[in-house]
């Protein structure tokens, strides 16, 4: 602890030194006065003879302390006072390093919980999931039963492999309202592979997944709590799942959560006896998670799974034709299906331009600062200061504006990260994933900070230590304008926050206008005063079609007598949200052409929906109630679909065939054609379609959709009223208006647009404050040399003319540069981003002119002083 | 600060030596011992304040030295450096080491010589 004694006790010793070396001082002055010289002479020979006191008394009080660590300690100190001396600097650095700071954090915070997320368990990094590769190459596909069984079989990659069907929807009944959920099927030893266990209760055993002994069920935290008000009485109760008869046998902990999959409760994985059979290969629908066995490292189990899919090809090649298969670790599974990654590097991409900006502007105070201390410097060099001491001195105080900037920072972000999540909500998986100020964030700010503070600091810091003490002394103000070099450092900090601005804002716009225009689409039918909700008819109450055509008839009628209710009807899809694809055959056709497989999407409707959702036939007829089970089967197309395969001919009258997974359906007679609708609200695409008539071919998953004359919501009680009227133990899902739907398939498009936006912004405000501070400076540097000038006969408009030309070169420079950064991007957005549309030449001349007029603006206020510098003021001035 | 020609650099140790030894014949402050090192020396020796006041602060942190308040010959507040018994052990083995590596200097020469 001598340490800590020193540190106490060191004022007392540098006292005592500052007294010796006095004394010392004082007698060795009398000793020369007594031998004959002036007091005045004495005492300066004494100090010659006795060297530089203040290195010296440095050098002796270095011995009580730790040499580096202090010596940066004190230079924080005197950049902290030199700060404070100028609050008006301090406050435009600090600020703007925090915002440049702050939207890197808040970023990052989403970085941090979708790139790295939280995994589950015991040793995560050992569970693997193991998907399907498409023929397409579309791998995280699903897998089919039959090659689940046979690969646990054949490998012993794995010391645990479970199977899970992770997106299930089930009417939950009785205690209260039925409702939706989504849950899973999961092999008994599911939870084995990621090792944890029940938060209560237990999970599954093995042979849970026979039938006859699976009625058993394990509650997700969240839904424990919710709809079981958390008691711990939940265990061993019977609830309803699909109308059968379930006990909880456990809860798992909240914190079992895989990033992107959010079921509410597990049942075990049952196979049918069709799932086993060769047709089953056809139905992809389960995720294989694992855990490797000791010794085996990722790439053998890829090597060793490929053989296998490789194998199964072989076996059946009907049905696994250039089917394969992949390994990836949990994480890179969850990321990948995930898919946000790339949104998130575009974003990440923008805000460190922003950062990069928000250092220049910083860059560009200090050496305005570094500039205007030149003498300071040169001072301080001369009397014994190293070069490494001064841009240590000058890189501290780089270091202070940083750690101040990363604290502010550090609050900005935690509100930041508060919007953020508000806007985080858009869907179930996206707002399961917790976004917070976590300890990678933290971090994250942390060497952001130290990275800004090299960064804007370390340039200005070198170019001054490089001042040499004779010009520095000599160099005032009076006989010089700015040094040549600190404008040259000067010009190139301007180019480069106008090429960077340039660049983010093109590339923003860009992206801005390509989605903005996607979601502004026109969709080809009337989404106002819609309400739908999504119905799913369970097996055991609605066994066959004509149970489920009876139900939708009653429904249907009750509905219409809902007050305020108009056109009611009940689709297998809602419009443009993807209905599924099938191949067609077109009757006296072939079945392709050039190579391309015929195919539509396939639609099966109520005869309302037309009227409904305001979509009228162009040709023929729509669907009537006459077109029943027994009458003639009749189906409806769009015009695209005629376009394509009709080619001017007329459709009607002609008969087309749907492929149905394998099974054809009856051929039906095109009795109409009706205008296009968008495939899907988020894709510029239309496909051909095919409208059924439900009443031919009823499904047990449909939509219903219901014209209202108000606000649509208000009609969601009256409707979930008649449906349990009719059937009380039947949950009605995602009851919401239609423009809803159409806003949820945003996802995230409209905070994207928003965050970019912000971004943009923040970028074009940073760098015109930047080019303000630097060239009013510029201007204030050369007030002598202006007063000179009109002194001489310089007229207003030739200062003005002078300062804005400088200005505009340094303006043209950056934009050239950043219009070549900018070129690359539309080719780079259309490989990240299928769909959108980015050609817009226009765009780069908009946001050029932006900038050039930004620029501009900034440079001409401070222009505009300068014609104003009176110049006998400026020649009296110093 | 310019240097006499005809003094040398003095060899590491050196000047801890010389202090210790002055201080032990009697306390002393900072300007009284440089000039008793120069009176001793008979002016061949002169100690750089540059590096005495660094080496007294060094001595004083080791626990050879100890300070106190005290008045200079002029009559002055001053601080006066006195050794501790560690320091007098310290200068003892220095003392010896320093023999022992002369007689070692010694016998180097005198091979030349011969």
């Amino acid at each position: 602890m001598q340490w800590l004694k020193d540190l106490f006790t060191r004022g007392r010793h540098y006292r005592d030194l500052a007294v010796s070396i006095e004394e010392h001082l004082e007698e060795r002055t009398e000793e020369l006065m007594d031998e004959g010289m002036s007091r005045e002479a004495a005492e300066t020979v004494a100090r010659r003879e006795f060297g530089n006191v203040t290195l010296i008394q440095e050098r002796s009080r270095e011995v009580w302390q730790w040499p580096t660590l202090e010596s940066i300690w004190a230079d924080k100190r005197f950049a902290l006072r030199q700060l404070i001396r100028a609050p008006g600097f301090t406050a435009t650095a600090v600020l703007t390093l925090s915002l440049g700071i702050a939207v890197n954090a808040t970023m990052f915070s989403m970085v941090s919980a979708f790139l790295l997320p939280h995994l589950p368990g015991r040793n995560p990094q050992n569970v693997v999931v193991v998907s399907s590769v498409s023929p397409h190459q579309r791998d995280a596909n699903p897998v089919s039963p039959p090659n689940y069984l046979a690969w646990r079989e054949d490998t012993r990659l794995f010391s645990e492999m479970a199977a899970a069907d992770e997106s299930r929807t089930a009417s939950l009944t009785g205690d209260g309202e039925p409702e939706t959920v989504r849950y899973a099927t999961v092999s008994p030893n599911y939870f084995e592979v990621f090792g944890v266990s029940a938060a209560l209760g237990r999970t599954f055993r093995a042979g849970e997944d026979e039938p006859g002994r699976d009625h058993v069920l394990i509650l997700s935290h969240a839904l424990w709590e919710r709809r079981f008000g958390a008691e711990r009485s939940a265990i061993g109760r019977t609830v309803r799942v699909n109308r059968e008869n379930y006990v909880v046998v456990g809860v798992m902990p909240a914190d079992f959560q895989l990033l992107g999959f959010a079921p509410q409760m597990w049942t075990p994985l049952v196979f049918s006896a069709a799932n086993r059979t060769v047709e089953g290969r056809k139905q992809r629908f389960l995720f294989l998670f694992a855990r490797l066995a000791h010794g085996i490292t990722l790439q053998r189990a890829q090597a060793e799974m490929a053989v296998l899919a490789k194998h199964s090809e072989t076996d059946f090649p009907a049905m696994e034709s250039r089917w394969s298969a992949a390994v990836r670790t949990l994480g890179d599974f969850l990321i990948h299906s995930f898919g946000i990654r790339t949104a998130l590097a575009v974003l990440m991409t923008a805000v460190s331009f922003v950062l990069l900006i928000a250092c220049a502007n910083v860059a560009g105070l200090l050496l305005t600062r570094a500039a205007g201390r030149r003498k300071e410097l040169a001072i301080r060099v001369s009397l014994g200061a190293s070069r490494v001491r001064v841009v240590r001195q000058l890189v501290t105080e780089g270091l202070v504006i940083a750690i101040l900037g990363g604290g502010t920072g550090l609050l900005l972000t935690d509100i930041g990260i508060k919007i953020l999540r508000a806007n985080l909500s858009f869907n179930e998986a996206i707002s399961a994933v917790p976004v917070s100020l976590d300890v990678n964030v933290l971090l994250f700010v942390l060497v952001v900070s130290l990275i800004s503070a090299t960064l804007s600091s370390l340039v200005p810091a070198l170019k001054a230590s490089h001042t040499d003490t004779n010009t520095g002394l000599k160099n005032e103000s009076r006989t010089s304008s700015a040094g040549r070099s600190q404008g040259r450092l000067r010009t190139a900090l301007v180019c480069g926050e106008i090429a960077f601005g340039l660049c983010l804002l093109i590339g923003t716009s860009l992206l801005i206008r390509g989605v903005f225009l996607l979601d502004h689409q026109k969709l080809g039918f009337s989404t106002d005063h819609l309400l739908t909700a999504a119905v799913a008819l369970d097996r055991a109450q609605y066994s066959d079609g004509s149970h489920q055509l009876l139900f939708v008839r009653g429904l249907i009628r009750k509905l219409q007598q809902i007050p305020g209710a108009g056109d009611t009807a009940v689709a297998s899809d809602l419009p443009a949200t993807n209905p599924e694809t099938v191949p067609i055959h077109i009757e006296g056709e072939a079945d392709s052409r050039a190579g391309e497989q015929y195919s539509a999407l396939d639609t099966v409707v109520s005869p309302g929906y037309f009227h409904a959702i305001r979509l009228p036939p162009l040709r023929g007829r729509t669907f009537r109630e006459t077109d029943g089970e027994n009458a003639p089967r009749v189906v409806l197309v769009n015009q695209e679909f005629a376009n394509r395969y009709f080619q001017g001919r007329d459709p009607l009258g002609k008969r087309i065939q749907l492929d149905l997974q394998g099974a054809a359906l009856p051929w039906g007679e095109i009795v109409g054609v009706v205008s296009n609708v968008k495939s899907y609200s988020e894709d510029a695409r239309v496909d051909p379609e095919v409208y059924e008539c439900f009443l031919q071919r009823p499904t047990a998953y449909f939509s219903i959709l219901l014209r209202a004359s108000a606000e649509p919501d208000s009609l969601s009680s009256a409707l979930r009223h008649a449906v349990s009227q009719l059937d009380p133990e039947l949950p009605l899902a995602r009851v919401m208006s239609m423009q809803t739907v159409i806003e949820r398939q945003r996802n995230g498009n409209p905070l994207f647009i928003r965050l970019l936006g912000t971004f943009g912004l923040l970028a074009l405000v940073l760098a015109a404050t930047g080019i303000y501070g630097l060239i009013a400076y510029s201007v204030s540097q050369r007030t002598h040399e202006i007063g000179i000038r009109v002194a001489l006969g310089a007229n207003r408009s030739d200062v003005l003319r002078m300062i804005l030309s400088e200005g505009f070169r340094t303006a043209v420079i950056g934009s050239a540069i950043g219009l070549a950064m900018a070129l690359p991007l539309p080719k780079l957005f259309d490989a990240i981003f299928a769909g959108l549309h980015f050609g817009a030449p226009e765009i780069y001349l908009i946001v050029l002119s932006a900038v050039l007029v930004v620029t501009a603006f900034a440079a001409y206020i401070p222009a505009r002083r300068a014609t104003y510098i009176d110049p006998t003021l400026a020649l009296r001035d110093q | 600060m310019a240097k006499d020609p005809g003094q040398r650099d003095l060899f590491a140790g050196a000047l801890e030596l010389m202090i210790l030894h002055s201080l032990r014949l009697k306390p002393m402050h900072g300007y009284a011992l440089v000039k008793h090192i120069k009176q001793v020396s008979d002016n061949l020796l002169q100690i750089e304040e540059g590096s005495l006041y660094p080496a007294l602060q060094r001595m004083l942190k080791e626990g050879l030295l100890e300070s106190k308040a005290g008045i200079s010959a002029k009559g002055r507040p001053t601080r006066i450096y006195r050794l501790t018994a560690a320091g007098k052990r310290r200068l003892d083995r220095e003392v010896s080491s320093f023999d022992r590596m002369l007689a070692g200097i010694t016998r180097v020469l005198a091979v030349t010589e011969a």
